[in-house]
């Protein structure tokens, strides 16, 4: 827990080890990284020059169609006397998803953990292809709605390069405003989680109740509390008007308090803080190794956020300072969290100041007959998020995400090892991890 | 420790009021109700024809599988259907459109239960926003622990088997197994129209059904997602202690 905030001028990328990982190989052959669970064993592939030209699509492909559960971590088999492997799910306490953790352990530490995905693969992204853009968002809206905000911008986002649609802004700004809210009910939800795992539990209630203004806030703003259905062009319930926009500003500046007078209770309490310092460690080295995203990553000291590195409208023209953490434990990685909420709520509050006036946005038309193939990166609450979309005569035709849960399953079984398994759930929360953007 | 009780205090007064009244408009944002047509409206075939589940058709709305996309909207219906909209058949979620108006069908309480309520919570494919509507309903603004409601976190001490998402064939085993943990009586709640119909994932390959065909339910919540009221509604409904449905 030290330094201060980065700035956009600070992120020097010369200066900056290997930007985080990408499932994505650009046509023009530079810097390719991902994770590759293709044959069952996460590995990053560096892409061409030096290695395999391969299309991250493809390999998402290959992994769809062995459907059943896949192992989303480093695998080497680790025996000694006593070790057995204790599988850990799909239906686990305290684990509101399903998933399962395979733990070796002879019955105090965690010798090695993998996470098994594959419990919750509904087929959303094969369900996409053959159907127009607003049919699919559907679809993507509804495959991790607590993420909603951000995968539905970033496959826009992909389909709008691959139809080279020009973006009304309005639209651009609807979709960080519900990107910000989410981001904060998002981390909110983690330091909630955490001090659940805890027992802190009069901060517990607090801080959940915090999250459900957020979740209020977006229902009255939206007509939805997840945003369902407000991003797509044309949606009846994102017209904001002036009067909305003020009402949200003074809840928003209400919220802010709350939430600062809560985190600073959290940070005095003993409980809290003893039970995350030290806990789950990467050092930035494997963070960059294993290409982890997020607040992660930015726990490790690396300055990487889409929304600085590579931004869109409207944060091009918005202030953003990033909290800069180096430990690397789930101290560093809730803290990073909680800066950025205080961040997202001054985002919201230049935005609504700063509204653009725009009445030309309700029906920006989609090309009816537009093909080709576009990427679009987005930071979710836990990291760079990445759709790459090809489109053909307006429909889609194949479809690849490459999700922060995908990308940091690694790095959680990594820093979980040589822990103890009462570490679990406080390392689980701190990385923000979800089966269903893994499974899809 | 006496700060935090400064702030609990403030938050003392949060708690809703229902079920003794009806949901506020803060705790129901327009999507928490069904759409419904206006009195004496004909459902236009391009509404009908527009429903990207097929959860219209000319005479009748199937809330069971209505993902309140909003998309009928622009053709005249309204979010105006009841909060209450729980059921405890899935044929009676499909709501004929002169009556649709006036009332919810298939409130038969059961009374298997006493005064409090045990709930196991199981995702057998959701999207995360049923489960964490599930789990709002423990925040100081619903505060379900004052009804006698508690989740658990072991199906052997459950009354209710709680399903959120759509079954995948992964979770057919588990969902089975944690079913048969139950000790009896026992019952199967239905969250969000995932589990009820599959709802948008209807047609993906490789899903084995609805939740019904796996396990028996004994009611149906409505919702892409419930809000947490909604949630409530149906576990009230198990017990009994449903509010009459309020609104259009
Ligand atoms: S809200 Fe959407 S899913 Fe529901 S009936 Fe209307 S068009 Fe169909
Ligand atoms: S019913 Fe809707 S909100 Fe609930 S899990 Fe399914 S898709 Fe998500």
């Amino acid at each position: 827990m030290s330094g201060g905030p980065w700035r956009l001028a600070d992120a020097d990328p010369m200066r900056e080890p290997s930007p985080p990982a990408v499932a994505y190989a650009a046509p023009d052959g530079t810097l390719t990284l991902f994770n590759d669970y293709s044959d069952g064993v996460s590995r990053l592939f560096r892409g061409p020059p030096s290695g395999p030209a391969r299309d991250p699509v493809e390999l998402w492909n290959a992994r769809r169609e062995r459907r059943g559960p896949a192992r989303l971590g480093p695998d080497e088999p680790v025996e000694g006397y006593g070790v057995f492997t204790f599988p850990y799910g799909p239906i686990s306490m305290g684990v509101p998803e399903s998933g399962r953790f395979d733990v070796r352990t002879y019955g105090e530490r965690v010798l090695a953990l993998v996470p098994v995905g594959g419990f919750k693969a509904r087929g959303i992204l094969d369900s996409l292809v053959g159907r127009s853009v607003p049919d699919a968002v559907l679809r993507v809206e509804r495959l991790a709605g607590h993420l909603s905000a951000a995968h539905t911008s970033a496959f826009l986002g992909a389909c709008e390069s691959a139809a080279g649609r020009s973006i009304p802004e309005t639209e651009l700004w609807v979709r960080a405003l519900a990107q910000e809210l989410q981001r904060i009910y998002n981390h909110v939800h983690v330091i909630a989680r955490i001090a659940e795992a805890a027992s802190q539990n009069v901060g517990l209630a607090q801080t959940h109740a915090l999250g459900e203004e957020v979740l209020r806030l977006t229902g009255s703003l939206f007509g939805h509390r997840w945003a369902f259905g407000a991003l797509a062009a044309g949606s009846p319930l994102r017209r904001l008007e002036r009067s909305d926009r003020e009402r949200a500003a003074a809840t928003l500046a209400r919220l802010l308090e709350e939430f600062e007078s809560l985190w600073a209770l959290f940070l005095e309490s003993r409980t809290f803080i003893d039970r995350i310092q030290g806990t789950g460690p990467i050092d930035r080295d494997a963070a960059t190794r294993w290409g982890a995203v997020g607040p992660a990553l930015r726990a490790t000291g690396v300055p990487w956020d889409d929304r600085l590195r590579q931004p869109v409208a409207p944060y091009t023209d918005l202030y953003l300072e990033l909290p800069k953490e180096v430990d690397g434990d789930a101290l560093s990685r809730v803290v990073v969290r909680a800066e950025e909420v205080r961040a997202s709520f001054l985002l919201l509050e230049q935005m609504l100041e700063r509204w653009p006036h725009d009445p030309s946005v309700e029906h920006a038309p989609w090309p009816a007959v537009a093909s080709g193939r576009g990427l679009s990166r987005v930071e979710a609450p836990s990291g760079d998020l990445v759709y790459d979309v090809t489109l053909e005569e307006g429909r889609v035709r194949r479809a690849a995400m490459r999700t922060p849960s995908q990308a940091n399953w690694p790095l959680f079984a990594l820093g979980l090892r040589g822990g103890v398994f009462t570490d679990f759930h406080f390392a689980l929360e701190s990385f923000g991890l979800s089966f269903a953007e893994t499974d899809g | 420790m006496t700060s935090w009780l400064g702030q609990s205090w403030r938050r003392g007064l949060l708690t809703t009021a229902y079920p003794a009244e009806p949901a506020s408009a803060e705790e129901v944002p327009e999507s928490a109700r069904p759409p419904r047509p206006g009195s004496g409206m004909v459902v236009p075939a391009e509404a009908v024809a527009g429903c990207p589940v097929g959860a219209l058709g000319p005479s009748s709305i199937d809330d069971g599988t209505c993902i309140r996309c909003s998309r009928c909207l622009a053709h005249g219906l309204r979010f105006s259907g009841p909060v209450e909209a729980s059921t405890s058949s899935r044929p009676a979620l499909v709501r004929s459109i002169p009556t649709a108006t006036t009332g919810v069908e298939g409130n038969a309480p059961m009374s298997r239960f006493g005064r409090s309520l045990h709930v196991f919570m199981v995702d057998v494919g959701s999207c995360n926003a049923c489960n964490l509507e599930v789990l709002s309903l423990a925040n100081p603004f619903y505060d379900m622990t004052r009804l006698g409601i508690f989740f658990t976190n072991s199906p052997r001490h459950a009354d209710v088997l709680l399903v959120v998402g759509v079954p995948t064939a992964e979770m057919v085993e588990p969902l089975r197994r944690a079913y048969e943990a139950l000790p009896a009586p026992k019952a199967v709640l239905a969250v969000g129209v995932c589990p009820t119909s599959g709802g948008i994932f209807v047609g993906n390959s490789g899903l084995p059904g609805p939740l019904a065909q796996i396990v028996p339910v004994d009611v149906f919540v409505p919702g892409c997602p419930p809000t947490p009221l909604g949630v409530l509604d149906g576990l009230l409904r198990l017990v009994g202690r449903a509010r009459a449905p309020e609104g259009g």
